[in-house]
């Protein structure tokens, strides 16, 4: 019995349906793609007041940070108890070496127990209060990844509409 | 004269190392593509801080917040007064205070605790940190414990 043989330039499969599905998935992710930056957290545990943890004595005092704006909302002066950290770049670089010195050795237990309490002005800038909350957390360490830990527990004093209050 | 019919070269393109890149680019793109719902506004221009870290385990239950401005195309304030940014929404501070008692209501209804809930607060780097105080205080008359603050991740 003779078999006919099959011209093997046309056993090759039909790839134009896979390349137009393919190009349409790709088409597909490069519009919907969306680059953003990564968002990262800063915790906060404010239970509201009168709540029984509250009136627990506290065995340190709070650190007080407080944050004074100028008219338009920014910096105008950055304290640290009574101690003026200035206004410029360098003012939350310094805010927290002077943490640093005031816990002595980060994460150790009596560390735990300390409390900031930043004090801001009604109307300054909420960017500055984030950075206040990143320098008294702690910092990077030299690897750039890990975060070295200052001071976890951060409140809020009252809000102040009246800076000169 | 009979001519003798030469068989015709074949015209397809090797397509082969095209598709080989096709699919890498897919695979690419399949990797950075973030299918996760975010409830972020783009609206809201956070402010950075190099110690922002994204958390390292999801937070069980999150009521996320965006709080900022209206602005026109080239990034500047339209109004002065921040706002909070539902979807289809835009609603002033205070007038959240209700949606807050909503939400915490809600939560109750699907027996969440509320000190289970964390408020994750997206807000605008140039909204005054008072009205942002005023924010997470009206929480707290809504029963809500647990804050976290949104900032944007920094190189340095």
């Amino acid at each position: 019995m003779k078999f006919k043989q099959q011209d093997p330039a046309n056993l090759q499969q039909q790839t134009t349906p896979m390349i137009d599905v393919t190009f349409q998935l790709l088409t597909f992710f490069m519009m919907t793609l969306k680059i953003s930056s990564p968002e990262g957290d800063f915790n906060i545990n404010m239970p509201p007041a009168g709540a029984g943890a509250a009136a627990v004595d506290q065995l340190f005092p709070d650190i007080k940070v407080r944050l004074i704006a100028n008219a338009n909302g920014g910096l105008a002066n950055l304290r640290l108890g009574e101690r003026s950290l200035g206004n410029d770049a360098l003012c939350f670089q310094r805010l927290n070496d002077e943490i640093l010195q005031l816990i002595g050795q980060p994460g150790a237990a009596r560390v735990k127990e300390l409390e900031v309490e930043i004090d801001a002005d009604y109307n300054l800038h909420f960017e500055n209060v984030v950075k206040t909350i990143g320098a008294c957390s702690g910092r990077l360490a030299k690897d750039g990844k890990t975060v070295i830990r200052y001071l976890e527990k951060i409140k809020f004093a009252q809000p102040r509409k009246n800076p000169d209050v | 004269m009979k001519i003798k019919s030469h068989p015709m070269a074949s015209a397809e393109m090797d397509m082969t190392p095209m598709m080989d890149v096709t699919f890498q680019l897919i695979a690419f793109f399949m990797m950075v593509t973030n299918f996760e719902q975010t409830q972020a506004d783009e609206r809201v221009r956070l402010a950075a801080d190099a110690l922002a870290k994204p958390p390292e385990v999801k937070l069980a239950h999150e009521l996320v917040i965006n709080i900022g401005y209206r602005r026109n195309k080239e990034g500047n304030k339209v109004d002065d007064q921040p706002f909070v940014f539902v979807p289809g929404e835009e609603l002033r501070i205070p007038e959240f205070r209700n949606r807050l008692k909503q939400e915490a209501q809600l939560y109750q209804v699907k027996a969440v605790k509320l000190e289970d809930v964390t408020v994750v607060i997206r807000a605008d780097a140039d909204v005054p940190a008072g009205q942002v105080q005023e924010f997470i205080q009206m929480s707290q008359e809504a029963k809500f414990e647990k804050f976290a603050l949104k900032a944007k991740q920094t190189a340095d």
